[in-house]
């Protein structure tokens, strides 16, 4: 599989990143899926205790720190991303030295309900405020009082920062990061996009482990000149016709959280099965904060982000599934059920009915590796691909 | 006709003004089948319970309230094997009335759609019949907690229900003094579980879904006028109600409730419904607390249909040891 050279970019801009925050004197623990823009515009540092377990997951120490916070009592049933990164903060350190600890916290429920609870915990243990930025759930459609609702939060939650940190919100600082946010989240979009070229240029495993700045760097420069770059090597991959992987004859989309102690298996596997998987519902899901309704920057944010892809009925998934489908011209879906998350897994087996392209359904976690089952998932992996 | 609802926080005084009885719906004693051909087996056995009694029974429709995430996408799901659904976006951050008012109010224009007007009178009646019903209950649970009853009174119409109050509060007699055991957690509608506790000789008090949190409220304090103000009586009702792990609360209301109930209680159990996320993630942190008070602390993991009681046993009397 030929990688992407931007890939090693990636991680020195990540060490950055994360170096900056053991110095930063006002930091955010924040969800991904939360208007971090609000935060870059008061210059408080966003800590992003998702991409920290995605990290865990990957450097395959997932099992060992949630087994720190299982010890506390924490169920095995409970969020993995959740669970190692807690047992991170009983355990004092992680893979990368343990995250700073927070000013205050910024749970956003438009990824599940899940991360109040997490951060209710954090709250208690660190004994720092919680601002929850409560997302009504859109089955249908995205109404004015919905959309209301959240703008009245979202004006809360500039006071609630003020208060905290003393400082002003500055109006035009905050236009400029929701700017520059655009700006990444619409490069960003286009990187992934290359994927539909044939042969495609990247496999989702690029995409997995590419997102860390659209997640962690949204709204900053940074974000900007990355997703500049990496799609300048796309471009280049597919004018001289480089493809990710030798032979593709299958294209596929992956669903849900990737198995992030498993990326490397997955590649390989598929590799040698000449299936490409081109793209993925994941990291898609970040390339739609990018509507900015009319001139009023809140209320743009209140919408961009209520609509987000874990926040809507079943119905609107299928759509953008079956769009993706169309995009990127798969033959067929890859599902990963994953047990730490109920709201990206429940719906997969009515979905699944509803797509047009034929699909598997395999049974994992994203981020806790004793719970993976090597056979059970060759199996069923296999059986499909000779199925397509 | 039944409209069936899980959650407490189903506005059931709405549903019952329009003419449909509110039922909600509980795992029963048969297993689980069909409904894992819908749902992954790490969804709880409550969700996964309510899915194959919905399969297999005669409902008009349900409405669900957000809560949890899995009741979140169950409502999907529902509609998806041909169920009428309606969702109420109940608040996860308990604070905002307005809004919340708004949302019921759609709720109306939903029921008007399924053929049920709502006046402001059969509104007004519902919400005083709901409200002696609630009293009832508390006044029965202060002498004798009465679970058979209180879980009846859910799937029968509310005027039924204060009747049957009514006849159980005759003979209902107050307990005597024996240990008492706070049993905090969602549902559980098996009241075989409860008869384990006191045939381990406890005394019951509970923060439970299907026991206490149905029908402990804070009542606002205006009589409505119209239809908009008993609207917004039913919003206040239900924001301010016994509070449970699926909302977020300023200053940890849910951690202070459970915490002052345990006062006057020798042990505290846990009941938790397995895979439910929102009483797991409060159960390490509420459990030190508990024990800083000097309370002995158990956990029990339930799965419905409950089959085997006699673990559950032994440890509820290995607890009463240690008292």
């Amino acid at each position: 599989m030929r990688r992407l050279e931007i890939s090693e970019k990636m991680r020195e801009l990540m060490t950055g990143y994360y170096m900056a925050g053991m110095q930063a004197d006002c930091n955010a623990w924040i969800t991904s899926g939360a208007p971090v823009e609000l935060l870059h515009a008061f210059d408080v540092y966003p800590v992003y205790p998702e991409n920290h377990g995605a990290l865990i997951g990957a450097t395959k120490f997932g099992g060992y720190y949630c087994e720190f916070a299982e010890k506390k009592g924490f169920s095995r049933d409970l969020c993995s991303y959740a669970r190692c990164d807690i047992g991170c903060v009983f355990a004092g350190t992680s893979p990368i030295g343990g995250l700073p600890k927070p000013t205050f916290l910024f749970a956003c429920n438009n990824i599940c309900n899940t991360v109040v609870k997490w951060y209710q915990v954090l709250s208690r243990i660190f004994k720092v405020p919680l601002f929850v930025l409560d997302m009504p759930f859109i089955r249908k459609e995205l109404k004015e009082h919905h959309l209301r609702y959240v703008e009245e939060q979202l004006y809360d939650f500039i006071k609630f920062v003020e208060k905290i940190t003393d400082r002003k919100l500055d109006d035009a600082k905050l236009r400029d990061v929701v700017l520059k946010s655009m700006e990444a989240v619409e490069l960003y979009s286009e990187c992934l996009r290359m994927a539909s070229n044939r042969p495609s240029p990247m496999t989702c495993f690029d995409a997995f482990v590419n997102m860390a700045p659209i997640v962690c760097l949204r709204g900053t420069d940074h974000a900007v000149a990355f997703y500049k770059e990496m799609k300048q090597e796309l471009e280049e991959r597919v004018k001289k016709g480089i493809s990710a992987i030798d032979n593709e004859e299958i294209r596929l989309l992956w669903d849900n959280i990737p198995v992030w102690y498993r990326l490397k298996w997955f590649g390989e596997f598929f590799e040698k099965r000449n299936a490409c998987l081109v793209a993925d519902t994941y990291t898609n899901a970040w390339s739609g904060f990018k509507v900015v309704r009319g001139s009023d920057v809140i209320s743009g944010i209140a919408e961009v982000y209520t609509v987000s892809y874990l926040n809507i009925g079943m119905d609107m998934m299928v759509d953008i599934i079956n769009r993706l489908i169309e995009i990127y011209d798969v033959d067929g879906v890859v599902m990963h059920s994953n047990r730490s998350c109920k709201p990206y897994s429940f719906g997969q087996y009515e979905i699944q009915k509803k797509l047009s392209v034929p699909s598997v359904i395999i049974e994992a976690d994203m981020v806790d590796e004793r719970v993976f089952s090597e056979a059970q998932v060759v199996t069923r992996l296999e059986a499909f691909l000779e199925m397509l | 006709m039944k409209v069936g609802y899980l959650c407490t926080f189903t506005p059931k005084e709405i549903i019952h003004s329009a003419g449909f009885l509110p039922y909600r719906v509980f795992a029963t004693e048969s297993p689980i089948t069909l409904a894992s051909g819908y749902i992954q087996s790490y969804a709880c056995s409550q969700a996964r319970g309510a899915l194959e009694c919905a399969l297999n029974g005669d409902f008009y429709a349900f409405v669900f309230t957000r809560c949890c995430d899995t009741l979140m996408r169950l409502t999907d799901i529902f509609e998806f094997v041909g169920k009428r659904v309606h969702n109420i976006e109940f608040p996860t951050k308990i604070g905002n009335i307005d809004y919340y008012v708004k949302e019921l109010k759609e709720f109306l224009a939903v029921l008007k759609e399924w053929g049920g007007d709502v006046s402001f009178e059969s509104l007004l009646e519902s919400i005083k019949l709901y409200r002696e019903l609630e009293e009832k209950l508390k006044k029965l649970f202060t002498l004798a907690p009465d679970y058979e009853t209180v879980i009846k009174v859910q799937q029968i119409d509310v005027k039924d229900a204060i009747k049957l109050v009514d006849e159980k509060l005759k003979s209902a007699k107050k307990w005597g003094n024996k240990p008492k055991v706070l049993i905090t957690g969602s549902v559980c509608p098996y009241l075989k579980v409860y008869d384990l506790f006191r045939e381990a000789g406890f005394s019951i008090k509970d923060d439970i879904c299907t026991g206490s949190r149905f029908f402990e409220f804070n009542y606002p304090s205006f009589e409505p006028e119209d239809l908009d103000s008993a609207l917004r009586f039913i919003a206040e009702k239900y924001f301010y109600k016994s509070p449970c792990p699926t909302k977020h609360y300023s200053n940890d209301r849910r951690f202070d409730y459970v915490l002052k109930l345990a006062e006057d209680c020798d042990a505290v159990v846990f009941l938790l419904v397995k895979f439910c996320e929102p009483h797991f993630f409060d159960y390490p942190q509420l459990k030190e607390k508990l024990e800083q008070m000097g309370k002995k602390v158990a956990l029990i993991e339930l799965e419905f249909p409950v089959v085997s009681t006699e673990q559950i046993r032994t440890r509820i009397e290995a607890l009463r040891e240690v008292i």
